[in-house]
């Protein structure tokens, strides 16, 4: 969803609620029952409940932004493991709603949601689940993952009339984002890897893991690196010859499964071993639940992620 | 069944001097690309490096690349091609089909999908694990498809491959199923495509296995060449058919297990290359078995070649490379066929 406006939108008494809202915020509350926000996303405007009463939700980075603002949720996906900064959801508390995926419409119809959030993985689902309810399609804008999630931040702030915990989180993540880029400009350059069942990708600027050079500053050690959905297949060959002095590895294995291990073992050879990055040390295993499923574009793993690299680069 | 019936040999002279004359160009053909093969890749290997190799052992960069990554990706090219094409010849002789292989009857999608099972419930299994239990449901698919043809009666030559393509595509279906569920759709597919891209040292040895149990099939060749022949013909030359079906079975399963484990499934290697050995050499599995492995080691080296230089410094994974180029030749094949035997 790109170009997004919001306007608070009163069908009936606007112009009293307006007034209700800047004068009284505390006795807001039953006037705001009826109100509704209008969302422009992909698929065209969406009307959204502010302070809707079931809320489920099918993007994981959604799902931390909602877990950040306060918010109560009803329904998850079904994932194998959930993220560390998600942890509570696994909880059977949560009723599970289908798949990052594939929605379980019959489950999504009988708890008669007021507002479905989709995005990502979820979003060729989103024109079939607004049948049932309104629908937020927050697919992350690659090009500029930042702006697009502090966008969602905002929308989903307003939707739970919370805003202002909205607007701190956004603070404290451009806080955290600018802290990193004043390390990393003068480390050397940087190259991103997954390893997906015993073979790599590399991923560039502009790519779904492009924040690293894009947003966090670090210089592209390729910049020829093209945007693919999965990466460009590349050879240790490759690494070696680019020889960056960070290599950032996402174990795709680890992040729908178990950490680490596996692509350790898989980039300890001659090759890889000789580039710059193995000699300083400065392999870094990208906590990949939070860059591979939630995109680093929400509060929690934005933190994360941003405190990972932070404690490798001030190292250096 | 198209099955070509030998000449009786005539004089040891030409019988002895034939094959020489071939073997010699087909040898260098296949040294040639294999030090091609050296050469080619992202890093600047250059002759004298390889020379250098040979003369004394110097720590440079290039000699690093050479015995840790293009030594080991030559060798794994050639293994895996010979041993998929000759797993492909002892399956067509056990189907007593011209059209199936490995990756067309079940035996590697039984072999993925034993390694998602292995993947989901012991992750950490050592290599060798992973490829035992790969083995052992390759062992079983293709149990099953022999089973299943064995009960039925019409054989005609088109029935035996597509009874193989349900089984294999019921067989990848419940892999997907599953993959699907424990979202592991993507570690799924990365073995259903071969590359060769993460071969290094360290990480093909498994494929010397597949060459030893390739060379007991060459030994076994004349067993398989009567096995071809059918049941009844085979037990009247008083062969145990059914212990020979057994050991067939067990030299394709691990074979394709040990292939799919390093590299990923081959496609096409073990369909072209016993066919287009067989309209030269004939259907003698003796005769037939060296220039197969031959061809196949050979189309594995060209595909893989294509890919690492049509988009350099990435790379096209071989199975991609293969299936464009496969498909093509196997055409070429069944057209050619039918002009020759006039429609």
């Amino acid at each position: 969803m790109s170009r997004s406006a919001i306007s608070t939108v009163n069908r009936r008494q606007s112009l009293l609620q307006l007034g209700a809202l800047v004068t009284l915020p505390w006795a807001a509350g039953s006037a705001l029952a009826q109100q509704t926000l209008t969302v422009q996303q992909a698929g065209g405007a969406v009307q959204i409940p502010v302070k809707p009463k079931t809320i489920l939700v099918f993007d994981l980075a959604a799902l931390d932004c909602l877990r950040a603002l306060g918010a109560e949720v009803k329904g998850v996906p079904e994932v194998v493991k959930f993220p560390p900064v998600l942890e509570q959801y696994a909880s059977k508390d949560y009723t599970r709603i289908g798949s990052l995926f594939e929605p379980n419409y019959e489950v999504v119809k009988g708890l008669k949601p007021d507002v479905i959030i989709a995005g990502g993985r979820s979003a060729a689902k989103v024109a079939e689940l607004a049948k049932i309810a309104p629908t937020l399609d927050l697919t992350v804008d690659n090009t500029q993952p930042v702006a697009s999630a502090f966008k969602h931040l905002k929308i989903l702030g307003e939707m739970v009339g919370n805003e202002a915990q909205a607007q701190t989180l956004i603070a404290s993540m451009q806080a955290d984002i600018d802290k990193l880029k004043a390390l990393t400009g003068n480390k050397g350059t940087g190259l991103m890897v997954m390893t997906n069942g015993g073979k790599l990708s590399a991923y560039g600027a502009g790519s779904r893991f492009g924040m690293l050079h894009d947003v966090y500053g670090i210089p592209a050690a390729n910049k020829d690196i093209k945007v693919a959905g999965h990466g460009q297949a590349i050879s240790f060959e490759f690494i070696l010859k680019t020889n960056p002095d960070w290599l950032f590895v996402l174990d795709r294995d680890a992040a729908i499964g178990r950490e680490g291990a596996s692509a350790a073992k898989l980039l300890d050879n001659p090759l890889v071993n000789a580039t710059k990055a193995a000699k300083k040390k400065q392999i870094v295993y990208l906590n990949s639940a939070n860059w591979y499923l939630l995109g680093n574009a929400s509060p929690g793993s934005l933190h994360d992620d941003v405190t990972q690299l932070i404690n490798a680069f001030s190292k250096a | 069944m198209t099955t070509t019936i030998e000449k009786a040999p005539r004089g040891g002279r030409g019988l002895a001097l034939r094959p020489l004359a071939f073997a010699l160009p087909a040898i260098a053909l296949l040294a040639l690309l294999a030090f091609i093969s050296l050469l080619v890749g992202v890093s600047d290997v250059s002759v004298s490096t390889l020379l250098r190799l040979f003369s004394h052992n110097d720590d440079d960069m290039a000699t690093q690349v050479l015995v840790a990554s293009r030594v080991p990706r030559t060798l794994a090219l050639l293994l895996a091609g010979s041993a998929m094409a000759v797993a492909g010849l002892l399956m067509q002789m056990l189907a007593r089909n011209h059209y199936v292989e490995p990756t067309t009857i079940g035996t590697a999608e039984s072999a993925g999908m034993g390694m998602l099972i292995g993947i989901l419930w012991w992750p950490d299994m050592p290599v060798f694990g992973k490829m035992g239990l790969a083995a052992v449901f390759a062992l079983a698919g293709t149990a099953l498809f022999l089973a299943v043809l064995s009960r039925i009666r019409l054989r005609s030559a088109l029935i035996v491959p597509l009874v193989g393509l349900v089984l294999s595509g019921v067989i990848e279906s419940a892999t997907t199923f599953i993959a699907y569920r424990f979202d592991l759709m993507q570690a799924a597919r990365s073995w259903m495509t071969a590359d060769f891209s993460a071969i290094v040292q360290g990480r093909y040895e498994m494929l010397w296995l597949s060459l030893g149990i390739t060379v007991l099939a060459m030994l076994a060749a004349d067993r398989f060449t009567v096995a071809g022949m059918g049941q009844e013909f085979a037990t009247n030359l008083g062969l145990n058919y059914k212990r020979l079906v057994a050991q067939g079975v067990v030299v394709v399963a691990v074979v394709t297990a040990s292939v799919i484990v390093t590299v990923g499934i081959i496609p096409f290697v073990g369909l072209i290359v016993p066919n287009l050995v067989r309209l030269v050499v004939g259907d003698n599995v003796r005769k037939s078995v060296l220039w197969v492995a031959w061809a196949g080691a050979l189309m594995a080296l060209c595909c893989d070649l294509i890919g690492r230089v049509v988009i350099a410094p990435y790379e096209v994974p071989i199975g991609t490379v293969m299936g464009v180029l496969g498909s093509a030749m196997f055409l070429a094949l069944l057209l050619s066929r039918r002009k020759r035997m006039g429609g």
